[in-house]
């Protein structure tokens, strides 16, 4: 498919949630994996900021991204945290040659595998309610026109999170993110029950339940849900097809 | 800044002394940061034992009373409804509610009432509720306070409930793990093993953590590498060894 068809469809994608059932897990879920589907990125991830001013991960294209994110939270420098506290675009990010700026988090994300890192801040007027990190695998810089298109995205997103007041209410906002942010624990305990009992480890536990919710059309957390009040058994869900022998 | 808030919360319930203890602080900054008249913390679950964790005083507990007896008020529509609740003017509400409710609570000089739930992922716990003796809204600052001092409280009640010393309380509290996520894909695995409730999951965990003196977080990693199960013969197995 065309570059120019995946972003217009990535962005009427992301649009959609603008209409009933809004989720802001899933939402941003959808807005990592797009990132490396469409921006030719090696992985991505959302951070956000809770009611109490820390940031949170609050979806990854990856579990190696995921743990990153959170070494990130954890020593309190990176990317993603730049972008937070600036409201600025961070881009190209060599982690070879960044090692001053960020000494303990550029040599992990090195050992992952990355080569740079870029954050965009998710911002509408003056509030940043938080980042979009994209890291790159390949050597190379990021084009100018995807870093254009991953701040279109990272607008429509926050724009969907925004959404559901006519104006920016603190309190609604808050609740929101606070209501998201309890999403991502269900779904993170719910990981755990189908790790445990279909002898999987986290990664493929999530995919599983991805792969239920999209196949069913249901949202990920209701589905998390089902799974910890018991009404959905981990063996009953649907899997991903395992790949067919060439 | 990051987490200030937070932290601030933290800072306050660590150096307020009271001599009705950890409970009766719990209760009494969750009033002072969010400009309540008065607290108190309701747990409603199957997960934990029913009833008032603490009041600041009677009209708290006479609230608290009131929504156990009625079945209804701000913290049961909290709690079920799973989002706060805010009733700014009891005595003349916009919409009017809670039948029963209300008039005692009005009688007793309660004039705005507003409910938050204790939930840690898809464990609800209960309710947190506060009260003013004037009508009026909560200002966006202490809205966000409440919100974050809900979140303070629902990890307070798991670590009471996993018989934590009050010292280890605090410092539990200040390790913030309970943002690790890695702690909440252990309490999945634990209540699979045990064929419990991931409530009950994250108390034996937090009870684990304090038995053997090591922090949560640790103890989580342990569990989801499966260097350590819940389910081997009553008591815990360190499968390294």
């Amino acid at each position: 498919m065309a570059r120019e068809t995946l972003l217009a469809r990535t962005l009427v994608e992301l649009a959609d949630t603008l209409v009933d059932d809004f989720d802001v897990v899933e939402l941003l879920t959808l807005l990592a994996d797009r990132c490396v589907d469409v921006l030719d990125v090696g992985a991505a991830g959302i951070m956000l900021a809770a009611p109490d001013g820390d940031l949170r991960v609050m979806a990854s294209s990856s579990e190696a991204m995921r743990v990153l994110e959170l070494f990130e939270l954890q020593a309190q420098e990176g990317p993603c945290l730049d972008c937070y506290n600036t409201g600025e675009d961070v881009v190209n990010q060599e982690l070879a040659i960044v090692n001053g700026r960020w000494p303990r988090f550029a040599p992990e994300a090195l050992a992952a595998g990355f080569h740079s890192v870029h954050a965009i801040p998710m911002r509408l007027r003056g509030t940043v309610i938080g980042a979009l990190n994209l890291f790159h695998i390949e050597p190379g810089e990021m084009r100018p026109a995807d870093v254009v298109a991953a701040g279109a995205f990272a607008d429509v997103a926050t724009i969907a999170i925004l959404q559901h007041r006519a104006s920016l209410e603190a309190q609604v906002l808050n609740q929101q993110l606070n209501h998201a942010l309890n999403s991502r624990i269900v779904i993170e305990q719910a990981k755990g029950m189908i790790a445990e009992r279909e002898r999987l480890d986290m990664e493929q536990a999530f995919a599983v339940l991805r792969h239920h919710a999209r196949n069913n059309n249901v949202r990920l957390a209701d589905v998390a849900s089902a799974i910890i009040s018991g009404t959905l058994a981990p063996s009953s869900l649907d899997r991903p097809s395992t790949r067919a022998p060439s | 800044m990051a987490g200030d808030r937070r932290l601030r919360i933290l800072a306050q319930l660590a150096g307020h002394e009271h001599a009705g203890g950890e409970t009766k602080r719990l209760c009494e900054v969750c009033a002072e940061v969010t400009g309540a008249t008065g607290a108190g913390i309701m747990l409603m679950s199957g997960d934990v034992p029913r009833g008032s964790v603490c009041t600041t005083n009677d009209v708290s507990a006479l609230i608290e009373t009131l929504q156990y007896e009625l079945g209804e008020g701000p913290c049961v529509d909290a709690h079920n409804l799973d989002r706060p609740v805010l009733e700014p003017d009891l005595a003349n509400p916009e919409t009017p509610r809670w039948i029963a409710f209300s008039a005692p609570a009005v009688e007793a000089g309660v004039r705005a009432i507003f409910g938050f739930p204790l939930q840690v992922g898809a464990v609800r716990l209960g309710a947190l509720n506060l009260y003013r003796d004037s009508p009026g809204p909560l200002r966006d600052e202490q809205h966000a306070d409440a919100l974050v001092m809900a979140d303070v409280a629902a990890q307070a009640v798991l670590l009471l409930q996993a018989d934590a010393l009050p010292g280890q309380v605090a410092a539990e509290l200040e390790t913030g793990s309970d943002f690790q996520y890695v702690v909440h894909q252990a309490a999945g695995m634990v209540a699979a093993q045990l064929e419990i409730s991931v409530g009950q999951a994250l108390i034996r965990l937090r009870a684990h953590a304090f038995g053997n003196d090591r922090p949560l977080a640790e103890v989580a990693r342990d569990v989801v590498a499966r260097r350590l199960r819940f389910d081997a013969g009553g008591g815990e197995m360190d499968t390294a060894r």
